[in-house]
């Protein structure tokens, strides 16, 4: 059916009478590229928070581990599912949860998809996640993901931290993509850019958080 | 969903005195429209904003073919299986066979106009497989079996009374509640359990980029992340002309997109999949089908006028907009796509002959041109569609119209050919016109004419022409 249906319909395009292409008008003007390094901050924080994100904002690991502790302390966190990725691993999430008091939980811990979709769905209060990217213009965060980061993590709990290292901040979406999908040979599976919890407006037009993903959304810039 | 364009101008009439609705109109798209006007000003340069974008449309409407082959050796290179379809029955069948072959029980579904449009949900549930919406604006509209009130806000009307009533009976909520955050909290734990044990999940496509070969969704509730995420199987389906040339334009039509459809920067989630998940991933879909619909729209790509209505994507702004909208609601146009892109879309894919009425109801005022980030010419398009039934064009279904039009200018031009029938025309008309006149008004007349009279009244003509007067009054000096 499909090589059929595809030899038709693109015989069909083929066969239309043509249009002229016309050029281009000019790239509309992209402020934002001339951001420097606090005012992307600035302006990551104000868009965000403007969508209900949370952010705060730490000097290095050990601070951002202690804000966590904060966070875990004041939402009641105790049982918790960490991506891998190169910005979570290293504060080894799993030795400090001990102390903490919290339980923390990686992918890895799981034998199959079922038991670690269970974990994810059923049992894990929020997902700690690294971010790749962080888009000033939107206040938004990229997640590639992988291996290190699974996708479930952030959406499926009601609670997302994500730790976003300054250096990962860029103006505009198109500064990520270049670097994501640049190469077409390593294209991730699923590339997410995040804005704020979930939200719905569906019942007369009432806003509502935590729709179907995260009721709340918060970020730890580093540095 | 059954197709009840024809009933546009009845159920609109009902609209029209339906109070609830129109409560909720008078205010809904006033507010859509400032938020969507305030954020179009975080551009720093509006106009030039829109004019990029839909200059983006026009290229990939120009270049068409040359984008879907792109598209399709990168997304296959990427792993994803693509699946032309010319018809939405080809479709739904080959959904159909993979949800049988893998036996999956169930489904879940993100918001997609086009499966609506395909009638999927109809086709698999006759036929055993369970079918659920997790937009909550589309749970709500397919539980109530409810057209959608709104492209982009599909249940935006029900009144919180009546869903809890529909949540107690279909989604396992245990007290009514008028919270409308309690309502959306249950739906979550209902549907999260689909989600959780979810083989199979089924997406709209907001982008296909050529260059990437990847698919893009733009979404704020988080349930299209989940579809694609949880189950071992992914079905996007996209119409064709949703290809875009390079990740940069899809960029700059995603923020148009979000401005445009809920006045924010970006939705909450933007996600972008270039193939299944990679072998050592604990989530995502091993399988990925990207089902490229044509259902019609190869045809309508034959005429250069008609094929301009294959520019927009979906972004709602057109129905706040609307004054006839925003009267009516969703309801009057019967179909998955409301409001001026409905009236512009609908009769191309079902045929003038079904949607007469809808392209008819504009006044053509073009208030929907102006907010188009995809560069439609809404008015223009109507005045085609009203060419084509004169001239009873056949590829469109345009030659259904009983001559009742035509034979009444026929007639005209026949007596307004000589003086002497225009005469005599002119003198028997009037006690005709006059002969339900009260009070000085003409509020109805006799056929073929009563039709005029629907919406318009006319002052009582003059029992003598002027012509006849001015001749007795030269006479009497
Ligand atoms: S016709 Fe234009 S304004 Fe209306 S939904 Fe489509 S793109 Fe948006």
């Amino acid at each position: 059916m499909s090589q059929r249906a595809r030899e038709e319909i693109l015989g069909k395009l083929k066969g239309a009478p043509k249009a002229k292409t016309v050029p281009r008008p000019y790239v509309p003007p992209l402020t934002e590229l001339s951001w420097n390094g606090e005012q992307l901050i600035a302006n990551f924080t104000q868009n965000l928070t403007a969508q209900t994100g949370v952010v705060h904002r730490v000097k290095d690991s050990a601070e951002a581990k202690a804000k966590l502790a904060e966070i875990f302390a004041e939402e009641g966190l105790t049982t918790i599912m960490a991506s891998t990725d190169a910005v979570v691993a290293p504060l080894d999430l799993r030795a400090w949860g001990k102390e903490m008091g919290v339980r923390v939980l990686t992918a890895g811990d799981f034998a199959d998809r079922d038991a670690y979709k269970n974990a994810v769905f059923t049992e894990v209060q929020a997902g700690v996640t690294g971010a790749d990217y962080g888009v000033a213009e939107s206040g938004t965060i990229g997640l590639i993901h992988d291996r290190n980061q699974p996708r479930l993590i952030s959406i499926a709990p009601i609670t997302h931290i994500a730790l976003l290292p300054v250096g990962r901040l860029f103006p505009v979406y198109e500064s990520v993509t270049e670097r994501v999908f640049g190469d077409k040979n390593k294209l991730p599976g699923q590339f997410t850019f995040t804005t704020g919890p979930s939200m719905t407006g569906d019942i007369q037009g009432g806003q509502f958080k935590g729709m179907h993903g995260p009721r709340k959304l918060i970020v730890i810039l580093i540095g | 969903m059954d197709i009840k364009t024809e009933q546009f101008v009845d159920v609109a009439r009902k609209e029209l005195k339906n109070d609830r609705n129109k409560q909720f109109l008078g205010v809904l798209p006033y507010g859509i429209t400032i938020s969507r006007q305030r954020s179009m000003q975080t551009f720093a340069d509006p106009e030039a904003a829109n004019d990029y974008g839909r200059a983006i449309r026009a290229e990939v409407i120009a270049r068409l073919s040359e984008l879907l082959e792109e598209f399709e050796k990168n997304a296959a290179a990427n792993g994803a299986k693509i699946i032309w379809a010319e018809t939405a029955a080809e479709a739904n069948a080959f959904v159909l066979n993979l949800a049988r072959e893998r036996g999956v029980r169930y489904v879940t579904k993100g918001k997609s106009m086009v499966t609506e449009e395909m009638g999927l949900n109809d086709v698999l549930q006759e036929n055993g497989i369970e079918p659920f919406e997790t937009d909550l604006g589309e749970f709500i509209a397919q539980q109530l079996h409810r057209p959608p009130f709104h492209i982009v806000g599909p249940a935006l009307n029900i009144p919180v009374e009546e869903i809890s009533d529909l949540f107690i009976a279909k989604a396992d909520m245990k007290e009514p509640t008028t919270d409308p955050v309690k309502l959306g909290y249950a739906a979550r734990l209902y549907l999260r359990d689909k989600f959780h044990h979810l083989a199979m999940g089924i997406t709209g496509v907001n982008m296909a980029v050529a260059e990437t070969g990847s698919i893009i969704n733009v979404e704020n509730e988080g349930n299209i992340r989940l579809n694609k995420s949880s189950p071992r199987i992914q079905v996007s389906i996209m119409s064709l002309e949703k290809v875009v040339p390079t990740m940069a334009d899809a960029m700059h039509m995603i923020r148009l997109l979000c401005r445009n459809c809920t006045g924010q920067k970006l939705s909450a989630y933007v996600s972008i999949d270039s193939g299944p998940k990679k072998s050592d991933e604990m989530d995502g879909p091993e399988e990925l089908y990207i089902i490229i619909l044509d259902n019609g729209r190869s045809k309508i790509y034959q005429d250069q006028q008609t094929r301009e209505a294959l520019r927009c994507i979906r972004c709602g702004a057109c129905l706040a907009a609307c004054p006839v909208y925003c009267k009516i609601g969703g309801y009057p146009y019967g179909w998955a796509y409301s409001g001026p892109m409905g009236q512009v879309l609908s009769p191309l894919l079902i045929g003038l002959d079904r949607t007469h009425d809808l392209f008819h109801a504009c006044t053509l005022c073009g208030a929907c041109k102006q907010f188009c980030p995809a560069g439609i010419d809404h008015p223009k398009m109507f005045l085609y569609y009203r060419m084509l039934e004169a001239q009873a064009d056949t590829e469109q279904k345009g030659d259904f119209i009983p001559d009742k039009p035509a034979k009444l200018f026929d007639l005209w031009s026949w007596g307004a050919a000589r003086a002497w029938r225009w005469k005599i025309a002119v003198k028997t008309m009037r006690p005709m016109m006059n002969y339900h006149a009260k009070d000085g008004v003409i509020r109805k007349t006799v056929a073929p004419l009563y039709g005029w009279f629907r919406t318009r009244d006319l002052p009582v003509m003059a029992k003598k022409t002027f012509h006849d007067r001015w001749t007795k009054i030269k006479k009497s000096r």
